[in-house]
């Protein structure tokens, strides 16, 4: 498929919008901090920043390259990351939907957020080169299949023209549609392949706003539950508990895929659970907080077919 | 000694090499990430690609075997892994940020205690390195003390000419033997110019005030500005040619299993963490401090190098945008 470029005109206003926002919110003391974006010393890099000072508001941007889900910052894994009184937070639509599910399961209230949504064109898939431009090719495959380019429900969303999106490929399904038409041993191949490749980096628990535990199962000892090793029994174990852990609760925000140094397509496990969960419970993770997740919660009429 | 080869005559070498039983890791496309491992005929060979993971692996692998116990009735019988049978391996297109890494591992694995497995695989390579006529605004070799044709740590230098094939200079006695084993396909330099080498940007780090710095700031404001955003991945630490520390643990049942060595971060909360639930390092600040102290500090103070040789994959992987040659110009700017 040819590669067309994506337009992203728009970013400078929005940065402009975001750096206006958390001036007034700093100053007039409605927020105590905010975690958003600033530039890093490569040549289009981004990296989150947190500032509680209005002179730091002009450290703020928003690009293509600002990939990272900030909801991380947010969650009680991170609990070195300033947090009293109310925290701004710059958040895309998906990784809203963390925080929403991040709500729902008691670890945030909404009163102690000042969302500022960001209006968006889809980020880099990868941010190997983070000045690539931003095409069909180059952007994140969860943003060809996101149909929530303006986050709801926020404190301030920069008001902004989006442009039309050019036709982007819906790489997901076709690849889900692709493992399913397979064998189930062809499949198992498949992942048998992609979990070998793992390293137990461990970056795609650390970046994922649902994995707060305070223990991991895989770094506990006494007794072992997971095979600490990279070898094939712990790495498979290890994403088979992550993908279940997630079922029903990953918002989608892909963030384990693009982190993953061994390039292992984590978040297609994550959708194709997401569409199971769907279709068996009707559930999916939106922008509407919910006290019980599908998995945590029964009603008569659950699927029960895989009780034999 | 300093010779010239072909480009034809260097992946027929490879290929006599791999004919004659020799075993031949180098970089090669495996999956969509380019990675040293085997190379099952010449043309696997990767030669414009620095791979994902680094060249420790050759010597410090990601996972090995250290013993393996059987129990059977009240007796419990032990098997070593011996460390000879480790095969001959000649690691080729090793960039120089790699080759530079392995004597710095060297230092760390036949201190105070003689690490077998590592020095016996050791002993059994011959490197031979390629010099680079590319980089990225990553790549920051220079700015720590080396060169993209730096030949520390290689046995053999190879540096692309004009026009193909490769000037080889021989920087061992591994290396003037492998010339002189395979010299019918060695030539003389005919004076052929060789390649332009690539440039990093990053200016030269002055890593002397880097570390007066860090001699005298262990405690300071600035590791919570650098670091609150680590994430406590190993990322980092994996990708690294100079990091090299692990953890060891048996695994398997009562009855029988093994004990095995695999890598390990300092970024992981569970590095540090103690047996009475103390973690002296309890912030993840403290534990970025920790890789920088170690690699800029600690290292020196011990060995008198640098553990860094700014092959740049650790800032194309960190999660969160951190980067280690920015972070440096910040320090030194403070020191």
């Amino acid at each position: 498929m040819q590669s067309d470029t994506v337009d992203t005109s728009c970013h400078a206003a929005i940065a402009e919008a975001v750096r206006t926002e958390a001036r007034r919110i700093l100053s007039d003391g409605t927020v105590t901090a905010v975690i958003g974006y600033a530039a890093s010393r490569r040549k289009g890099s981004t990296q989150p920043i947190v500032i509680t000072s209005v002179d730091d508001a002009d450290k703020l941007i928003f690009s293509a390259a600002c990939v990272n889900n900030l909801a991380v910052y947010l969650t009680k894994a991170k609990k070195d990351v300033p947090r009293s009184g109310r925290i701004g937070v710059v958040v895309k639509s998906c990784d809203l939907k963390a925080l929403v599910g991040l709500m729902g399961e008691a670890q945030l209230k909404r009163e102690d957020l000042y969302l500022i949504g960001i209006p968006c064109t889809g980020v880099l898939g990868s941010v190997l080169q983070p000045a690539a431009l931003l095409t069909t090719a180059s952007i994140a495959s969860k943003c060809c299949e996101c149909t929530d380019r303006l986050p709801p429900g926020c404190d301030f969303v920069p008001s902004v023209q989006l442009p039309q999106q050019p036709r982007l490929e819906q790489r997901y399904t076709d690849e889900i549609a692709r493992l399913e038409a397979m064998s189930p041993a062809e499949r198992w191949e498949y992942w048998k392949e992609q979990f070998s490749k793992c390293i137990k980096c461990y970056a795609c628990r650390q970046v994922c706003p649902f994995c707060f535990c305070e223990q991991c199962l895989c770094d506990r000892n006494r007794p072992q539950m997971v095979e600490q090793t990279p070898r094939p029994a712990g790495n498979t174990a290890w994403h088979l508990v992550r993908a279940m852990h997630l079922a029903g609760r990953c918002a989608g925000c892909a963030e384990c895929e693009r982190v993953c140094p061994m390039d292992i397509p984590l978040n297609l496990l994550n959708r194709k659970m997401a569409r199971e969960l769907k279709e068996l419970f009707n559930s999916e993770a939106g922008f509407e907080v919910r006290d019980k997740g599908p998995l945590n919660s029964y009603q008569d009429d659950d699927d029960q077919s895989f009780i034999r | 000694m300093q010779k010239q080869i072909t480009e034809a005559n260097f992946r027929l070498l490879l290929d006599s090499l791999l004919f004659k039983g020799q075993r031949v890791v180098g970089p090669r496309r495996s999956g969509g990430t380019v990675l040293y491992e085997p190379l099952a005929s010449a043309s696997d060979l990767v030669t414009d690609e620095l791979p994902r993971r680094s060249v420790k692996e050759a010597f410090f692998p990601v996972c090995e075997d250290l013993l393996e116990y059987r129990k059977e009735g009240q007796q419990v019988a032990l098997s070593d892994v011996t460390a000879e049978r480790f095969p001959e391996t000649v690691l080729i297109g090793v960039r120089p940020c790699d080759a530079a890494a392995v004597p710095v591992l060297d230092a760390v694995f036949s201190w105070d205690y003689k690490d077998q497995f590592f020095l016996e695989r050791r002993a059994r390579t011959t490197i031979i390195g390629l010099a680079c006529t590319s980089s990225d605004d990553a790549c920051f070799c220079s700015a720590v003390g080396l060169s993209p044709a730096d030949p520390k740590g290689a046995d053999l230098m190879l540096t692309p000419l004009v026009g193909g094939g490769f000037l080889v200079e021989s920087q061992s006695e591994k290396g003037e033997a492998f010339l002189e084993t395979w010299r019918d396909r060695f030539a003389e330099p005919d004076g052929t110019q060789t390649q332009a080498l690539a440039t990093p940007a990053t200016q030269p780090f002055d890593l002397k005030r880097i570390k007066a710095w860090l001699d005298d700031h262990f405690e300071d404001a600035a590791w919570d500005s650098i670091a609150t955003r680590c994430v406590g991945c190993g990322a980092c630490a994996f990708v690294c040619p100079a990091c090299h520390c692990f953890d060891i643990v048996d695994e398997g049942s009562e009855k029988g299993g093994k004990r095995r060595k695999f890598w390990d971060a300092c970024g992981f909360w569970k590095f540090t963490h103690h047996a009475s639930g103390h973690n002296p390092r309890d912030l993840q600040p403290k534990r970025y401090r920790n890789r920088i102290m170690h690699k800029f500090k600690y290292y020196d103070d011990k060995f008198g190098q640098t553990l860094c040789t700014g092959c740049g994959r650790c800032i194309r992987v960190c999660p969160v945008g951190i980067d280690i040659a920015g972070v440096l110009e910040e320090i030194q700017e403070k020191g």
